[in-house]
């Protein structure tokens, strides 16, 4: 039983641990997870960007090369045919390089490729400065044949096989920045892939792990719930057990009580019958005694005289005893008695009960200023009427008897249902018990503290001996001075036992 | 019951309640002779089997007690109602026991009159004196009158 207890707590500590460092693993993988599509996300979207870049540097680069390829063409043209159109053409095709070579300059973002582009700048304005010089050589009337051989001295054709390889370098160079940026997106979209699958399978083996820890908590809860209703069973049956010992033993003492009882009473019947023989005749012998006074003194010894007061007196005391003792085995009778009604189970309303039992008393806690309530609600109940009654309205009694001078008397009548057995409590402001007599004061012709009120002793007593007929079990809860508790746990439905013959 | 030839039979294990019962039947003008046993056995002996007990010879009334040392009134008292010879003697339980479901038995067994001996000597005198004085009264029948 503790060994399941203690289990269950640490358990249960543990689950709860494992159960939240689970939950937080599986969150930070999916966390992971997502980070990990975000930045490939974003990276995804960063080299389309750059592939798209690429793709227009080349184009540039093409539309650039193509410009300076015509250029070329016209300047040869103009030399050859002294065509104004070329020159125009040549104007045209001129000022659409510049933007083209800044578009180019502000895209290209690889440090290579950027020196090149330096190189290509250089070239070609050394290019355009030669077409230029062709242009204005032949503009100005100089001899064409000048030009030609300027043309043919000039370094503008290495110039242009130099643009040329410039430019194919800068096309290969992009297009190598395409594979390798390819190579990159792959591998991080495989990154991606098996970032998403090993979270993936952590995740599930979290769940899988999980699962199992909830599971096997779930069945151990399970367990312990069936060990704790076995366990509760058990305890309830160890309490019928006890109550139904408790109500054997009580019904044996009630019965040796009774004979016990029965018994001292013929002796009584003689000592009280032979006294009164004896007390009959002390009046004759009074008379003897004085008439031997009166008519023949000399016959009179002292002890005789004395005779006449002794003998009533020690009757007196003889009869004064043997009336108490009759008064105790009346009792013991009544109580003995009592255990012999054959019970009644019947449904029981508590409030009506206890309301019953204060207007009962009214009329005497109105004189002592004392009141009582009963508070409300109250469970139901099947027991003997009668016995519940006497019981309460002993406890009752007991409780206006024995208040506390000098303080209003409050008393209380609550009761509650404990699993199947209902708690009845009676509650006073009264003097109180002291620890020492609280088992004391349900003993038969005991009593405790001040002896300023009539009584037997025998009120608790009874109580006591009702409480476990009916299956009980009666408790005082006291301090001295404090007040008195007392505790009645009846079953909430009496199960009778169909009875043995009675004894005589 | 003036007929002194009815026999008081008085089945009491107490001698001093025996005194007591004779002392107070007298003192009400009873005369006639009373025969004291003191456990059962003896008793049913006499009313059975002795030669001047009342199976043999005689009317007789019956004063029991059930609280015997050898066995119960009540077993006497069957005895006495289920025999033929004696069914119609007068059986007066004079015992302390105030049982209702006892008190019962013993009419539905065939007690003529059940009393409660009164702890009270005051009242247990009055009550056997009033017995006596009833007893000065009722009519018992021949044994053998079929």
């Amino acid at each position: 039983m503790v060994a399941i207890t203690r289990g269950v707590t640490i358990y249960d500590r543990h689950f709860q641990r494992v159960i939240l460092a689970a939950m937080a693993a599986a969150f930070f993988l999916l966390l992971i997870a997502g980070g990990a599509t975000v930045i490939n996300v974003i990276g995804n979207e960063d080299h389309t960007a750059r592939v798209n870049r690429t793709y227009v540097i080349k184009g540039a680069l093409a539309d650039y090369g193509l410009y300076s390829e015509r250029i070329e063409a016209v300047r040869r043209g103009y030399i050859l045919l002294r065509d104004e159109k070329m020159m125009a053409k040549f104007h045209a095709t001129m000022r659409k390089m510049p933007p083209l070579l800044d578009q180019i300059v502000s895209l290209v973002r690889d440090p290579a490729q950027q020196r090149r582009v330096a190189q290509l700048r250089i070239v070609a304005a050394a290019h355009e400065r030669s077409v230029a010089g062709t242009f204005a050589q032949i503009g100005n009337g100089d001899a064409a044949m000048q030009a030609i051989a300027a043309f043919g001295i000039d370094d503008s054709i290495t110039t242009m096989d130099t643009l040329r390889s410039v430019l194919a370098e800068m096309t290969s160079a992009e297009a190598e920045l395409l594979t390798t940026r390819d190579a990159e997106q792959k591998a991080g979209i495989r990154t991606l892939y098996v970032t998403l699958g090993v979270t993936g399978v952590l995740i599930v083996a979290l769940m899988g792990a999980t699962l199992t820890v909830i599971l096997r908590y779930t069945n151990d809860l399970n367990r312990s719930q069936d060990a704790l209703r076995e366990l509760n069973t058990g305890l309830e049956a160890a309490v019928a057990d006890r109550t139904a010992e408790l109500s054997r033993a009580n019904s044996e003492i009630q019965r040796f009580a009774y004979i016990v009882s029965h018994d001292l009473r013929s002796p009584l019947v003689n000592v009280m019958g032979f006294t009164a023989e004896l007390e009959a005749s002390i009046a004759p012998l009074t008379e003897l005694i004085d008439r031997v006074d009166a008519e023949a003194p000399q016959l009179m010894v002292p002890d005789a005289r004395a005779a006449k007061t002794d003998l009533p007196e020690a009757i007196g005391f003889i009869r004064a005893s043997t009336n108490k003792m009759d008064r105790l085995i009346n009792s013991i009778l009544r109580l003995s008695r009592e255990g012999r009604r054959t019970l009644v189970p019947v449904p029981v309303d508590l409030v009506e009960l206890a309301s019953a039992i204060r207007d009962g008393f009214r009329h005497r806690l109105t004189e002592l200023g004392a009141e009582i309530e009963v508070t409300m609600p109250m469970p139901p109940i099947v027991t003997d009427r009668l016995a519940l009654e006497q019981i309460l309205s002993n406890i009752v009694e007991n409780a206006d008897k024995y208040l506390q001078p000098g303080r209003p008397g409050r008393i209380a009548v609550s009761a509650r249902a404990e699993g199947r057995r209902v708690i009845i409590d009676v509650t006073d402001n009264g003097r109180g018990i002291a620890p020492a007599d609280r088992e004391r004061i349900f003993e038969l012709f005991r009593r405790s503290g001040t002896q300023d009120q009539p009584g037997e002793g025998l009120g608790l007593a009874h109580v006591r001996a009702l409480a476990y007929r009916i299956g009980g079990v009666i408790d005082c809860i006291s301090e001295l001075g404090a007040g008195a508790i007392f505790r009645l746990s009846l079953p909430g439905v009496l199960q009778v036992e169909p009875r043995e013959g009675t004894a005589a | 019951m003036s007929d002194h030839s009815v026999n008081i039979i008085m089945i009491e294990d107490d001698e001093g309640h025996a005194r007591l019962i004779e002392k107070n039947i007298r003192r009400a003008g009873i005369a006639n002779a009373i025969r004291h046993f003191l456990d059962g056995t003896t008793a049913l002996d006499y009313l059975f089997n002795a030669p001047d007990g009342p199976a043999l010879n005689g009317p007789a009334l019956i004063l029991l007690d059930l609280n015997l040392p050898d066995m119960s009134g009540i077993d006497i008292l069957a005895k006495i109602k289920s025999d033929d010879r004696l069914k119609r003697t007068p059986v007066v339980v004079l015992t302390t026991t105030d049982d209702k479901q006892e008190i019962q038995r013993c009419y539905d067994l065939g007690a003529n009159v059940y009393i409660t001996k009164p702890v009270n000597y005051e009242s247990f005198a009055r009550a056997i004196q009033q017995l006596g004085l009833f007893l000065s009264v009722i009519q018992v029948p021949e044994v053998g009158d079929a």
